[in-house]
């Protein structure tokens, strides 16, 4: 036999699968909040990167151009004073420079449009290099020569017109590129504000909820409580005055019971008192019936007689007594007396043994009545002179 | 403080019987079968009430309770028995023995009656 539970696991309570249910929605949220956040900084991480990649590129593009034009000047002062130091002046600008070209090719290497530019400005610085080194050849064979192949460079190519305008135009482009980064990160800023607070207060909408929902199942299960009380002490109440009816009724059988017994065992002590009395009687009783018939006897008529009770019980009372003055067989001077309602007193007798043997005793009839109407009565007989003496009366074969 | 009852009665039924009914009634019984052990009671525990039958096995009821009466003078008495008492013969001589008479064919409901009658209950 399976007993049933009356308390149920936690999970299968609604409430708190509804409540697993929100906060595991509020942990999703969370992460998927944390998983963009992450996201967008990775995002503005690498948009600074670009943005100081570009600073770079622009650093070092105006650096050409610087060492293009130190490099230039370096080159005049030479050409003018033929000094040793100017013309290592130019030389240090111009190694410069080409390390500046070098970081810028490095730099845009990855961006096609720009690394073409850069190697552009290559192609022009190299062409200004040459241009010094061909100033300087000639410088040291004819300082006027020298001068005019600088004058005749400037004037016909313009390199350093040029390198400064491809120059502009990647300082233009990295900076439009700049801009354009900027927006890009200021965007993915405000997305990623807008993704925290909309997480931020969906997530608070959602404790709101559970808070909500906890509360309404307390109450409920407050009141549930209550309710439970309630029933259980009126279900003590009922069971406490059912009790007190029972042990009322109990308490009234015991008492029954006990009156039962008590009256039961009352009669019987009286009738054994009368049976006491009748039988501590040493004259002859015997009680007959408004027929005359024998109904009770008392010892003293047993050991007179020799007649056991079951010998003389219902046998009719003339088979052992008569009055002596009873001469007809048909009148009955005691019956007479018995409807009469009358008593005799000091009448002669003779009572017959079981032997057939003649006793002679004075007799006295009491009629019985019961409610005023004569039930029966008591033959009382005095033995009259000296009681026989004892006889063996189970010899006898003619025991009645 | 629960009211002490002294039973004597040579009968063993009616002993029981009386001290089952009088202890579920509350009171505390001591129920007793010769005179002489009743006499050596109210020594040792004086009853506030005696219920006592008429014929003992050593004695007579009225003569134990006369010498009940010399120890405890104010403990009332009563009579319970089998010997029918006509009322005359009880107020002419029994009353100046015992506080009241009862026979025993009397219901234990009037016996308890009496008795709360006779304790002031």
């Amino acid at each position: 036999m399976t007993v049933p539970s009356t308390s149920h696991p936690p999970a299968r309570d609604p409430t708190i699968r509804r409540v697993l249910a929100f906060f595991a929605l509020i942990a999703a949220v969370l992460i998927t909040v944390v998983a963009l956040a992450v996201r967008n900084i990775n995002r503005a991480e690498r948009s600074a990167d670009w943005v100081n990649h570009t600073h770079a590129v622009i650093l070092e593009i105006d650096a050409i151009l610087a060492t293009v034009h130190a490099g230039d000047g370096a080159l005049r002062t030479f050409v003018m004073t033929g000094d040793a130091r100017d013309q290592g002046a130019g030389r240090d600008a111009f190694s410069s420079m080409s390390e500046h070209l070098e970081i810028a090719k490095a730099l845009t290497r990855d961006e096609a449009a720009q690394h073409a530019q850069v190697l552009r400005l290559e192609t022009l610085a190299n062409q200004r290099a040459n241009l010094t080194q061909r100033v300087i050849a000639a410088w040291q064979i004819d300082h006027a020569e020298a001068v005019r192949t600088l004058t005749a460079a400037d004037g016909s190519a313009a390199t350093t017109a040029e390198i400064r305008r491809v120059v502009e135009r990647l300082k233009a482009d990295e900076m439009a590129l700049l801009a354009e980064r900027d927006t890009a990160a200021f965007l993915q800023a405000q997305t990623t504000r807008w993704t925290v607070w909309t997480g931020v207060a969906l997530d608070f909408l959602l404790l709101s909820a559970t808070a909500w929902l906890i509360r309404d199942d307390l109450q409920a299960r407050r009141h549930a409580t209550a309710v439970l009380a309630e029933a259980n002490a009126q279900l003590e109440a009922r069971v406490e005055a059912r009790t007190s009816e029972l042990s009322t009724a109990n308490a009234r059988l015991v008492s029954e019971n006990l009156e039962q017994r008590w009256a039961h065992q009352a009669a019987e002590h009286q009738l054994r008192y009368q049976q006491n009395v009748f039988n501590a009687l040493n004259d002859l009783v015997l009680v007959v019936t408004k027929a005359m018939n024998i109904s009770r006897v008392n010892p003293a008529v047993v050991r007179l007689t020799g007649r056991e009770p079951a010998a003389l019980i219902d046998r009719p009372l003339a088979d052992i007594v008569r009055l002596t003055g009873d001469t007809s067989v048909n009148f009955d001077a005691m019956a007479v007396a018995l409807r009469e309602g009358r008593e005799l007193r000091a009448q002669p007798a003779v009572v017959t043994d079981a032997l057939g043997q003649p006793i002679t005793a004075r007799l006295a009839l009491f009629p019985v009545r019961d409610r005023d109407k004569v039930v029966g009565g008591i033959i009382v007989l005095e033995v009259l002179g000296s009681p026989p003496p004892q006889r063996d009366f189970a010899r006898s074969p003619s025991l009645l | 403080m629960k009211n002490h009852i002294l039973i004597v009665d040579d009968e063993i039924e009616i002993r029981d019987l009386l001290s089952l009914f009088l202890t579920s009634s509350g009171y505390r019984v001591t129920a007793v079968e010769t005179a002489i052990e009743a006499l050596r009671l109210v020594h040792v525990d004086p009853p506030d009430l005696i219920i006592s039958d008429l014929q003992l096995e050593d004695s007579d009821g009225l003569e134990m309770i006369a010498q009940l009466k010399a120890e405890l003078p104010d403990t009332p008495v009563i009579l319970l028995t089998g010997v029918l008492f006509d009322a005359q013969v009880f107020r002419d001589t029994l009353s100046k023995k015992v506080s009241a008479y009862l026979m025993k064919t009397s219901p234990l409901s009037r016996i308890r009656e009496e008795i709360e009658r006779l304790l002031g209950e």
